[in-house]
């Protein structure tokens, strides 16, 4: 799905080191910012997938889900206690602000760099946000909610290795993303995670 | 009397009364958790009945059939796939047990799937969906259908039009919003009514999400626009989480408490969703009793809308520009495009046009040698996705037309209708079906009226035609016809008497074709300005521009001040003040700086482009090389790196400084090999990214500081195996190994890339840093640890510092 997101201002700022009240920005070098964070913007296309499926088992050391697959963690499994599905999301910013971000470093521009950077980086997280605002819509009329948290594996206990699993039942090659045989997400700017599907009274 | 007829005199009387959740009845009835309400409904009518009955008995004018997600995309997911028959049913059960109490509303939901151009499901396999699923409540005996909790206008509005395709019953449009006012899909709340009740929705508003408090908000900045009544079904307030349980706290009281608050933002349909039951529906009834809703404000509006944004055409408003450029006369290159298919050109066109102020834009590929149909459809969908500003559709085919219209993911401006006989009734049914307004063209034959008087009796003409389909003046806007005057020296002024009829008698918006009037003239851009500022003057609305012509938009802001059309004159103000404004201003005058107060001053402020040439002054001063770095810029760049540690700078400043004193160095870099120096004598660093990880930038930031501050720096780039690493360490004896990593998991690769340096018998110093990384961590690898690139040279210098006083 191609999602559309209202451009995180603020999260891209503090990504940038922005303190409000004390950092200096005069008007001018504001504008010039502003204006890069919203080229940027133009660059990015997000695109996501979803996918509910259910919880077959969940033990100190991780989950099963339908299918046998297996993901392995346990602070993941201690999310998950009481739910009953999971929801599976990825979220890609695309290859094109990836290049951007290439084409700026390599032209020595690496102000620009860092700043297309943490509009990949917000809006690809903001998309995440967007996938669980939406699913959440659609659970409420089934009476569920999803867990307030999330996991991407490469964090935590939650090792790189599962990613495989998760960009499979995602078909994430179908919005542009591809996997390598150490299980990192290129272009870049993508990102896994997992949420929990619980009862909503 | 039909149902339709039903449902407006009830709405006369009073407030119609909705129902409320069904998911959160079905479970207490015994529905399992994650379970399909239409499943259920099909196992356990006798449940379903109950609650369609609870909802009866609360006073419910109108129940919702239990169909939400009863489509082709969703049922499978429940192992059912025969949409008809289960919709048919649910259907039969809900009038069932309405009997003669209650009206019954067939409910459609989101097929969870995107419509183009926002996803991959086609337009046409949307409709169809929504066909389906429209006939089977059709023979199930509904009396109108209800379309909600949408959060994709596109989506909306297929299924609109399905139910437009089959029958003509009573439409109710209710979309999702957050707080803010937009759907999660981008689609704000004045887009969605405009878009909506043009495309011929009887009732428009919004469900689900918000609590009642927010949604009284919602409705309220709809009611000045709506010409249809507005519907609220909110939700039981939001749900909370207690003891890792989510619910929905606000009970009936509260609930029904805002009932006549609705009523007075504008609401003619209220009832409830998410957590709400029959005790809310039956005490919000009690305390709307009596209570008279507003009937709508507005019978007609001019406006046009994007998929998330609108333009209203406002009688003494500024002139709204409608940019011509995405049109392929005399554009080889958009010719090329189109002719293979691509859209890059047109998008282009399309943002250049908005940035440059335009508020519509001009859609026209109509070009020899081209699928006209298929092209408009095609680049209407990419322009609609590149931008928010509402379309203007240029076709002269009907067929390209309808396929652009019904496509168009908002209200479309039609450019335009004539009053050539044998079209005019066809294009008005379209523009009619799919709520579109449109540019009057007064043309009527093979020759173009020369005069404003013969001109008026075509627009009179067209629009008693347009009259029985249903349009009002406010739905379109004349074309008071452009001809150059290099051919007729009067042109000019019947188009101008033109406007003016049309403002002062007729009562209607106008259009030019502006850059017609200066056709075979040299010069043309200030014969079209001027044009459009006499035409402003006289009343014109709007104008089919160029907004990158300077003069053009300058004279535009200006005129918009003198017809008194830009109140305060703001929009000129803001036009001409700060670094966008385009006329130049008196040249600011430049302090008297020394040279080495330029340098410094350069590196303080990330002046990339004002380094050099202080430099060479300074130089051609007497002053030395070494003298610029050591005593100017190598000071400026600490006193930066001070500046990002106490965060009085931010990332983007430190690294324009950094950049700033870079291209100082490259400049100098001569000058300090005559003086004997190397720009990078403290020594060597190499960096990498771990294996497994790819994220580079701060790595990058980190090399260029240490190239700033006078480190040789090697990048070996990212995912670098230990392999590779040992063999450029062997190459290079480096002092300092730089790692980076970003994630938990590949942080583990830096101990053992360390480890394997150590083993190998190299000797030198580690550095470690990202965003995951701690300086525990690094401690307990034998890695010294750097937060930033400004920590990192501090890191290394010190380091570089022991070793040589250990090599002394």
């Amino acid at each position: 799905m191609t999602i559309r997101i209202t451009l995180p201002v603020r999260s891209i700022y503090a990504r940038l080191g922005f303190k409000k009240g004390v950092t200096e920005l005069k008007p001018a070098e504001k504008e010039k910012v502003d204006k890069t964070i919203e080229e940027a913007k133009d660059i990015v296309h997000l695109k996501g997938a979803a996918h509910i499926i259910g919880i077959l088992q969940v033990d100190h050391v991780g989950i099963e889900l339908e299918g046998g697959i297996i993901l392995s963690s346990s602070s993941l499994a201690r999310m998950l206690s009481g739910c009953t599905q999971v929801l599976l999301m990825g979220a890609t910013a695309g290859q094109n602000i990836m290049d951007a971000i290439a084409q700026a470093t390599s032209s020595d521009n690496l102000t620009r760099a860092v700043m297309l950077d943490a509009v990949a980086s917000e809006m690809t997280d903001g998309a995440l946000d967007w996938i669980m605002d939406y699913v959440n819509q659609d659970l409420m009329r089934r009476v569920q909610h999803l867990t307030k948290k999330r996991f991407s594996a490469g964090y935590g206990d939650f090792y790189l290795e599962n990613q495989k699993a998760m960009y499979d039942l995602l078909r994430m090659g179908t919005i542009g993303v591809s996997i390598t045989d150490r299980c990192i997400l290129i272009p870049e700017k993508s990102v896994t995670a997992v949420a929990g599907v619980a009862a909503l009274r | 009397m039909n149902t339709k007829l039903k449902i407006q005199k009830k709405m006369r009387e009073g407030l119609v009364i909705l129902d409320g959740a069904t998911g959160t009845q079905l479970q207490a009835l015994g529905m399992p958790d994650g379970e399909s309400p239409e499943i259920f409904g099909i196992k356990n009518p006798d449940a379903i009945k109950a609650v369609h009955q609870g909802y009866l008995e609360a006073g419910s004018d109108i129940i919702y059939t239990c169909t939400f997600g009863a489509n082709r995309y969703k049922l499978p997911q429940y192992g059912l796939t025969d949409v008809h028959e289960v919709n048919k049913r649910l259907a039969a059960i809900a009038k069932e047990a309405a009997g003669k109490r209650a009206l019954v509303a067939g409910d459609i939901g989101p097929t969870g799937r995107f419509v183009e151009p926002f996803g991959d499901l086609s337009f046409e396999d949307a409709v169809v969906c929504y066909k389906e699923q429209v006939q089977g409540l059709l023979e199930g005996g509904v009396d109108l259908f209800v379309i909600e909790t949408m959060i994709d206008i596109q989506e909306t509005r297929a299924a609109l039009i399905a139910i437009k395709e089959v029958s003509d019953r009573f439409t109710i449009c209710s979309m999702t919003f957050d707080a803010s006012g937009r759907t999660l899909n981008g689609t704000d709340l004045l887009s969605a009514l405009i878009t909506l009740q043009a495309l011929g929705a009887d009732v428009v508003g919004c469900n689900c999400s918000a609590g009642p408090k927010e949604m009284i908000s919602l409705i309220r900045q709809m009611k000045p626009y709506a010409k249809v009544p507005l519907v609220a079904k909110p939700n039981a307030g939001l749900p909370k989480l207690k003891e890792g349980k989510a619910f929905f706290e606000m009970g009936a009281e509260e609930f029904s408490s805002f009932g006549p608050a609705f009523v007075d933002a504008g609401a003619r349909l209220l009832g409830g969703c998410c957590g709400t039951t029959p005790e809310h529906i039956r005490m919000l009834r009690k305390n709307c009793d009596g209570l008279k809703p507003q009937p709508p404000q507005v019978k007609s509006i001019g406006a046009v809308s994007s998929h998330a944004k609108t333009v209203m055409f406002e009688r003494g408003g500024p002139l709204i520009i409608i940019g011509e450029r995405i049109n392929p006369t005399g554009k080889k290159d958009l010719q090329q495009e189109l002719l293979q298919r691509k859209f890059s050109l047109a998008g282009s066109y399309a943002r250049d046009q908005v940035k440059k102020g335009a508020s519509i834009l001009d859609i026209n590929v109509g070009m020899p040698g081209l699928d006209e149909k298929g092209a408009l459809r095609e680049v209407v969908k990419q322009i609609a996705l590149t931008t928010d500003a509402p379309l203007c559709i240029d076709t002269s085919r009907v067929d390209a037309l309808e396929a652009a219209l019904r496509v168009y993911p908002g209200r479309a401006l039609i450019n335009s209708i004539s009053g050539e006989e044998n079209t005019l009734d066809e294009r008005l049914k379209l523009a009619a079906f799919y709520g579109a307004m449109f540019i009057l063209l007064p043309i009527a034959g093979r020759a173009v009226p020369k005069t404003s008087f013969e001109r008026r009796k075509i627009i009179k003409d067209v629009y008693a035609k347009a009259l029985r389909y249903g349009f009002t003046k406010d739905d379109i806007i004349v074309d008071a016809l452009t001809m150059a005057v290099s051919a007729d020296g009067g042109a000019a002024l019947e188009t101008l008497k033109t406007i003016d009829w049309c403002n002062t008698t007729f009562g209607s918006k106008t259009v030019v074709g502006l850059s017609n009037v200066s056709f075979g003239l040299p010069e043309r851009k200030w014969v079209n300005a001027s044009f459009l500022a006499m035409a402003i003057s006289d009343g014109l609305t709007c104008a089919i521009a160029n907004p990158e012509s300077i003069e053009l938009m300058s004279i535009k802001k200006a005129s918009d001040v003198l017809a008194g059309r830009d109140k305060d004159a703001s929009a000129f103000i803001s036009f001409f003040s700060g670094p966008k404004g385009q006329v130049p201003g008196p040249e600011k005058e430049v302090r008297d700086k020394t040279s080495k107060e330029r340098i410094y001053q350069a590196v303080i402020e990330g002046d990339r482009d004002g380094i050099q040439t202080p430099i060479d002054k300074a130089i051609a001063e007497g002053l030395s090389a070494r003298a610029l770095v050591d005593e100017l810029m190598v000071p400026a760049i600490r006193k930066v790196g001070e500046l990002y540690e106490k965060k009085t700078y931010f990332l983007p400043q430190l690294i324009a400084s950094a950049e700033t004193m870079k291209r100082g160095f490259e400049h100098l870099a001569p000058r300090l090999n005559e003086e004997g120096i190397s720009s990078a004598g403290k020594g060597t660093v190499m960096l990498a990214t771990v294996k497994g990880d790819i994220h580079d930038i701060g790595k990058n930031i980190v090399g260029l500081m240490l190239k700033n501050n006078g480190f040789h720096v090697i990048d070996l780039g990212k995912d670098v195996d230990h392999e590779a690493l040992l063999e450029a360490a062997r190459k290079h004896n480096p002092d300092i190994i730089g790692l980076s990593a970003l994630m938990t998991t590949t942080m583990v690769n830096m101990q053992e890339a360390v480890r394997s340096i150590k083993d190998s018998g190299l000797v030198c110093d580690f550095l470690v840093g990202g965003a995951v990384v701690t300086a525990d961590y690094a401690e307990s690898i034998g890695a010294n640890f750097a937060k930033d690139g400004v920590e990192a040279v501090r890191v290394a210098e010190y380091l570089i510092s022991l070793k040589r006083n250990t090599n002394i």
